[in-house]
C-alpha cells in the first residue's frame, strides 16, 4: 500500500481521508492555506505543508503548489476530496505524469463525463435511462420541432458547448420553439464560439436519486445502493438519506445494475455517483455524474458497511475490489444532515467566526448509529474563504422511522456555539409532514418556506 | 501454371508396419519417454516441495505456477533448456542447478507466441548459475529473430556468488543479458517485465530495459540490497523500504504500476500482451486452415526400430508432421538419398529435409545400390538449391536428421564432395529464413552440420530421446582407431584369441566412450541442443515454430506462392 497520500482538500472531508489513511497506516500530507493554519483537521496528519494565501485559487486550487507538495513531501498518491482538483482532468493528467496515483479516475473519464453530450451518449449506450431528447446536436429548427413533438413539451434547448444557463431556452410550446431556437444560438455563439444546441424535455421538480458506483482497474464495477437528496436549497443538498423513500428492492437491483455496468463500459475507476432525476411520470433518467466522492457518501458507507475512501485507496494501488455486487447487503436506514455555518433565518447569510464550543452526540446504542464527519473544534475561527459546510451529522437506524426518531435526537445533543448553523432548519425539516411521510421532492423547502421562521 | 500441388504422403501405420513391430518399437522409445519425463518432472520440482512451500507461505506463485497463469487456458507450454544443467553439481555442497534456475518456455498468451523467462524461485532465490546467463540470452536470440514479445518475469536475487567467476565477466556472462534487452529493445521487439520477488543486482537490472514493468507489492528492485548498505540497521532500511514499489513507482520511476500480488501482475501483463499487434499467421494462410496430419502424430512413437542401425522410412515421418499429410516433393528422381519438399504446417507452408534412409539406386551404376543416411553429390546439390530457394521465397526450413555423414572413398573425393558440401554449408550460413532443426536420431560429423545443425545458426534445435550425436559413430571411430588391426572388411586380424580378446575390448571401449558422448541428455545439459522432445511431441513443436516464424508482419521476407523460386526450379529439373 502507499506509505504517503497527500490530502488536497480541507475541513471535514480532509479529516475523512485523514482518518482513513490512519486506519490503513498511510502516513498523510494536509496541505493549507493561510486562513487554516491553526485548523483542527491537520493535527491528524503526519505532515502538514502550507500551500499559500487564503484565497482558494492560490492555495487549494493552485496545482502547482500542490504538486510541489507533493514531491517535497515524496507523496505516492493524492486524494483530492470533492470540489477544488477532484474533478480536475489536467490536474489528474499531471499526477500521472509525475508517478503519483490520483485516487480517483483517469484524466479521460473526468473529460467524457465532464461534456453533458457525451455523458449521455454514454450512458444511453450502456442502457442506462436518460432525459428524452436529443443525443447530438440538432441540425436545425425543423429537426428541434419534430423532436420536440415526439418528446412532448415542455422543452429545453440547451448550447452543446456549455452550461450555466447560458444558451439556454425553455419552451412551452410548438409555437415559441423556431423563435427560441434562434436565440438561444445566437447566444450560445456568444457565450461558448459554439451555436450548437440540443434538446431535452424540460423536467420539472421530481426527487434526485443518486446511484453510488465502485470500479477497480480490472474492470469490475458494483454499485451500492441510492441516496434521496432532494432537500435542496437552490441546488444545494442539505438532506440525504438512503435507501431513498421512492425506490423499490427492484427498480434498485435494476438501475444499480445498469449504473454500474456503464460506469465499467468506459474504464471508470474509483468511486463514481450517476446523479438521476425522478420526475412526475416515475421514470428515473439520468442527468449526471460526478467523477468523484460526494459529500454525502456517508449514509451509503453506514448502509453497506463499505468504507468508500478505504476502497478508493485500495483501487488506486490497482487492488481488485474487495467485494462482489452478491455480497453488498444493504441494511437499514441512515440519514444525513449537513451543518453548514449559515443562518437560515437570515437567507442562509454565511456566519464564519470563532467556535466556542462543539458537543457532538454519542451512538446512544440499541441499534442506533450516530457519526459526525467534522472539520470544527472549540477555539477555531471558521475563515469565511470557503463553503460554509462545517459537519455532517449522519444516523443510521434500523428503519426509516427510527432513522428520524434518532436524527432529531442527536440533532438536539449536538452543539456548535459561536456560529450560526442551520440546526434550526433541520430540526423543522425533521418535523415536517412530507419529510416524515417520504413524499418530498426538490421543491419541498422552497414551498414550504421552511427557511423562513414565522415571526412573532 | 504457378501451381503448388501437394499430394498426398505417407501410408496408414496398419499397412506401413504389421502389430508386433510396431508394439515392440513403441514400448522401447515409451521407456525412454519415460525416462525423459521423469527427467522433466525432477527438473520442475526445482530445489523441492520445501523451497516450493517457502515461496507459497510468503503468498507468491511458484515459478512454473507463474507460467501456468500466464499463459492461455489449455496452451501448451514449450520449455527450452530445460535440461541444462542437468547432472552437474555446484561447490562442496554438490547444489544442484535445475534447469540452470530459470524456466524459458514458448507460451500463448492472448493468442499470441511470447517468450517467457521466469527466474526459478525455488532454486536459490532464483539466481544465476554458470549457464544461466546463456541460457537466457538463448531465449531472448530466438525473441529477436523471430521478433516475438517478450515476457520477464523476474524474482532473483542476481548471481549465484560461490559460482560468479564463471557468470560474471565472460562475453556471455549475466551482462551480456542486459545488452541483449538493449538489443531486443533498438529491434522493436516488445519486453514486458514483472517483478516478483527479490531482485537484487542483476536481478535488480534485468526488468529495467522493458517497456513496462509491474512490481507486486512485496517486490524490490535494488543494486545491491540493505545487507551492504552502511548503516542500515541503525535506520531500520530494508531492501523493500529503499526498493519497494513505493519508491520505484511513485519516485524513481524505474517501475511503472504497483499490483497487489503475483495473480495481478499476471494478469497485467496479459492485458499488455493483448494491446500488441495481433498474429500475422491468419494472414499468411492464404485462406488455407490448420489442420492435424492425416496420419496420426502419436504414431510416430512406435515407427523407429529398436535398433538404431535399422532404417525406416523417413516419409511417414513427414506424412504425421504435415498437414493432412500433404507434401510437394522436390525433385524426387534427383539425389533420391534426400526428400525436399514443401507442405503446410498449421496451414502455413514450410520446407522440409530429410534423409532417406533406404538403399537408393546409384545414378549412374546401374544395379548399385547405396546405404540411406548419407549425403552423395546429387542430394548435396538438391539441399543447397532447396535452402536457397526457401530462404529466397521466405518458406521456414525443418531439417530432419538422421544421417550418418558424407559419402566417403575416392568416388567422393574425385567428385568434390568437399566442394559441394561447402557450398551447401555457404548457403545455410548466409540464410536469413528461419531454420528449425530436429536431430530425429544419427546427427553425424560433417552430415549434421550440413543438414544446418547448431554451429548453422538454427532458431531452434530439438533433440529425441533417440538422438546420436557425435563426429561419428562409435563404431567408425573404433574402426578408425584400431585400423591396423582389421583387414579390409574391418575383421580383426590377430595373432592370438587373447590378442583378438583385448582388440575387440578396446574397440568396445571406444565405442562406449563415444555412446556417452552421444546421450542427448549430456548435449542439452551443455546447450548444444536446446531441447529434447518425444517424438509424440514432434508435431506439436513443429507446428508451433512455424507459427512462431510467421507471427510476426514485417520481420522478414515471405512471398507469395505464385512467385516462388521452386516453380523456376520445377521447370528447369524435369
Amino acid at each position: 500500500m502507499f506509505k504517503r497520500v497527500l490530502v488536497a482538500n480541507r475541513g471535514e472531508i480532509a479529516a475523512r481521508v485523514i482518518r482513513a489513511c490512519r486506519e490503513l497506516g498511510i502516513e498523510t500530507v494536509a496541505v493549507y492555506s493561510e486562513a487554516d493554519r491553526d485548523a483542527p483537521w491537520l493535527s491528524g496528519a503526519t505532515a502538514t505543508v502550507c500551500l499559500g494565501p487564503a484565497k482558494a485559487s492560490l492555495s487549494y486550487l493552485d496545482q502547482d503548489a500542490v504538486l510541489q507538495a507533493a514531491d517535497q513531501t515524496e507523496a505516492r498518491a493524492i486524494h483530492p476530496g470533492y470540489g477544488f482538483l477532484s474533478e480536475n482532468a489536467v490536474f489528474a493528467a499531471r499526477c500521472a505524469q509525475q508517478g503519483i496515483a490520483f485516487i480517483g479516475p483517469t484524466p479521460a473519464s473526468i473529460r467524457l463525463m465532464g461534456d453533458k453530450l457525451e455523458a449521455k451518449r454514454t450512458m444511453a449506450a450502456a442502457g442506462v435511462p436518460t432525459i428524452p431528447g436529443s443525443l447530438g446536436a440538432l441540425r436545425s429548427a425543423d429537426e428541434a420541432a419534430a423532436l420536440a413533438e415526439r418528446v412532448g413539451y415542455p422543452v429545453l434547448l440547451k448550447a452543446a458547448a456549455g452550461g450555466g444557463g447560458k444558451g439556454m431556452r425553455r419552451c412551452d410550446d410548438a409555437r415559441a420553439l423556431p423563435r427560441a431556437f434562434s436565440e438561444a444560438a445566437l447566444e450560445a455563439q456568444h457565450a461558448f464560439g459554439d451555436p450548437r444546441l440540443y434538446l431535452e424535455k424540460f423536467l420539472e421538480g421530481g426527487r434526485h436519486i443518486e446511484f453510488q458506483v465502485l470500479a477497480d482497474t480490472y474492470g469490475r464495477a458494483v454499485h451500492l445502493g441510492e441516496r434521496d437528496c432532494s432537500v435542496q436549497r437552490h441546488h444545494q443538498k442539505l438532506v440525504e438519506e438512503s435507501p431513498s423513500p421512492a425506490i423499490g428492492a427492484a427498480e434498485r437491483a435494476d438501475l444499480g445494475a445498469r449504473a454500474a455496468a456503464a460506469a465499467a463500459s468506459f474504464g471508470y475507476v474509483s468511486a463514481g455517483t450517476l446523479e438521476f432525476l425522478r420526475d412526475a411520470s416515475g421514470g428515473l433518467v439520468f442527468m449526471e455524474m460526478n467523477t468523484r466522492l460526494q459529500v454525502e457518501h456517508p449514509v451509503t458507507e453506514l448502509c453497506t458497511g463499505i468504507d468508500l475512501v478505504r476502497e478508493q485507496i485500495g483501487i488506486a494501488a490497482n487492488r481488485p475490489l474487495s467485494m462482489t455486487q452478491d455480497g453488498i447487503r444493504f441494511s437499514g436506514h441512515a440519514i444525513e444532515l449537513r451543518i453548514n455555518a449559515e443562518d437560515p433565518d437570515a437567507g442562509f447569510a454565511p456566519d464564519p467566526g470563532l467556535v466556542t464550543a462543539v458537543s457532538i452526540p454519542a451512538s446512544p446504542g440499541g441499534g442506533v448509529t450516530v457519526r459526525w464527519d467534522g472539520g470544527v473544534a472549540a477555539g477555531w475561527r471558521v475563515p469565511p474563504h470557503y463553503d460554509s459546510l462545517v459537519g455532517k451529522l449522519i444516523v443510521h437506524a434500523a428503519d426509516r422511522p427510527a432513522a428520524i426518531a434518532a436524527a432529531r435526537e442527536a440533532l438536539s445533543a449536538l452543539r456548535l456555539d459561536g456560529i450560526k448553523t442551520t440546526i434550526p432548519l433541520h430540526h423543522r425539516i425533521l418535523d415536517d409532514p412530507d419529510f416524515v411521510a417520504g413524499t418530498y421532492d426538490v421543491s419541498f423547502l422552497e414551498r414550504k418556506a421552511l427557511a423562513a421562521v414565522p415571526r412573532g | 501454371m504457378a501451381k503448388l500441388t501437394l499430394e498426398p504422403i505417407g501410408t496408414p501405420r496398419e499397412r506401413a508396419l504389421d502389430e508386433t513391430t510396431y508394439r515392440a518399437q513403441r514400448t522401447h522409445l515409451e521407456g525412454l519417454n519415460a525416462a525423459l519425463r521423469a527427467k522433466r518432472d525432477e527438473v520442475r520440482a526445482g530445489w523441492g516441495p520445501e523451497y516450493r512451500a517457502r515461496v507459497e507461505k510468503k503468498g507468491k506463485l511458484s515459478t512454473w505456477d507463474r507460467i501456468e497463469r500466464l499463459k492461455d487456458a489449455g496452451s501448451p507450454v514449450l520449455s527450452v533448456g530445460t535440461l541444462v544443467n542437468y547432472g552437474r553439481v555446484f561447490g562442496e555442497e554438490r547444489k544442484s542447478s535445475p534447469g540452470a534456475g530459470v524456466v524459458t518456455a514458448f507460451v500463448r498468451v492472448e493468442d499470441r507466441w511470447v517468450v517467457a523467462i521466469a527466474n526459478d524461485n525455488t532454486v536459490a532465490s532464483g539466481s544465476w548459475w554458470p549457464q544461466t546467463p546463456e541460457k537466457i540470452q538463448r531465449a531472448q536470440e530466438i525473441a529477436l529473430r523471430l521478433r516475438l514479445p517478450v515476457v520477464y518475469l523476474v524474482d532473483c536475487s542476481g548471481l549465484f556468488l560461490p559460482e560468479q567467476a564463471h557468470t560474471f565477466p565472460g562475453r556471455e556472462g549475466a551482462g551480456a543479458i542486459f545488452r541483449m534487452n538493449a538489443l531486443l529493445s533498438d529491434a522493436g521487439v516488445p519486453q514486458i517485465a514483472g517483478v516478483h520477488g527479490d531482485c537484487i543486482a542483476g536481478g535488480g537490472y534485468m526488468p529495467i530495459i522493458s517497456d513496462v514493468v509491474y512490481m507486486t507489492e512485496q517486490a524490490y528492485m535494488v543494486i545491491a540490497g540493505a545487507a551492504l548498505v552502511k548503516g542500515a540497521k541503525s535506520s531500520k532500511i530494508t531492501s523493500l523500504s529503499i526498493g519497494g514499489p513505493d519508491v520505484h513507482v511513485h519516485l524513481s520511476r524505474c517501475a511503472d504500476h504497483r499490483v497487489p500480488d503475483d495473480d495481478a501482475l499476471l494478469t497485467s501483463v496479459r492485458r499488455e500482451v493483448a494491446k500488441l499487434p495481433g498474429s500475422a499467421c491468419a494472414y499468411y494462410r492464404y485462406g488455407a486452415q490448420a489442420a492435424p496430419p492425416r496420419h496420426a502424430p502419436e504414431e510416430l512413437d512406435g515407427l523407429f526400430p529398436v535398433d538404431h542401425r535399422h532404417a525406416y522410412d523417413m516419409r511417414e515421418v513427414l506424412a504425421r508432421l504435415t498437414d493432412h499429410s500433404l507434401f510437394h516433393e522436390f525433385a524426387p528422381a534427383t539425389g533420391p538419398e534426400m526428400i525436399c519438399g514443401l507442405a503446410r504446417v498449421s496451414g502455413l507452408y514450410a520446407g522440409f529435409v530429410a534423409n532417406n534412409l533406404a538403399l537408393t539406386d546409384h545414378p549412374v551404376h546401374g544395379g548399385v545400390k547405396r546405404p540411406g543416411g548419407i549425403l552423395y553429390r546429387d542430394g548435396i546439390a538438391k539441399v543447397a538449391q532447396f535452402s536457397r530457394a526457401c530462404n529466397d521465397d521466405g518458406i521456414p526450413i525443418v531439417w530432419l536428421q538422421d544421417i550418418a555423414g558424407f559419402d566417403i572413398g575416392p568416388e567422393a573425393e574425385k567428385e568434390g564432395l568437399l566442394g559441394y558440401g561447402s557450398s551447401l554449408i555457404y548457403a545455410n550460413s548466409t540464410n536469413t529464413v528461419p531454420m528449425f532443426t530436429v536431430l530425429l536420431r544419427k546427427a553425424s560429423g560433417a552430415g549434421y552440420y550440413a543438414m544446418a545443425g547448431l554451429p548453422y545458426a538454427p532458431i531452434l534445435q530439438l533433440a529425441t530421446p533417440l538422438t546420436r550425436l557425435a563426429v561419428m559413430e562409435g563404431r567408425t571411430l573404433a574402426i578408425g582407431a584400431f585400423n591396423s588391426k582389421l583387414d579390409d572388411d574391418f575383421k580383426i586380424v590377430a595373432a592370438s584369441e587373447r590378442e583378438a580378446a583385448e582388440i575387440a575390448k578396446g574397440m568396445e571401449a571406444v565405442e562406449a566412450r563415444i555412446a556417452r558422448d552421444m546421450d542427448p541428455v549430456l548435449a542439452a545439459s551443455q546447450r548444444d541442443v536446446d531441447e529434447i522432445v518425444t517424438p509424440g511431441e514432434l508435431r506439436l513443436w513443429v507446428c508451433s515454430a512455424i507459427e512462431m516464424a510467421y507471427q510476426a508482419i514485417g520481420a522478414r521476407r515471405v512471398k507469395n506462392p505464385r512467385i516462388f523460386s521452386f516453380h523456376d526450379l520445377d521447370r528447369l529439373i524435369r
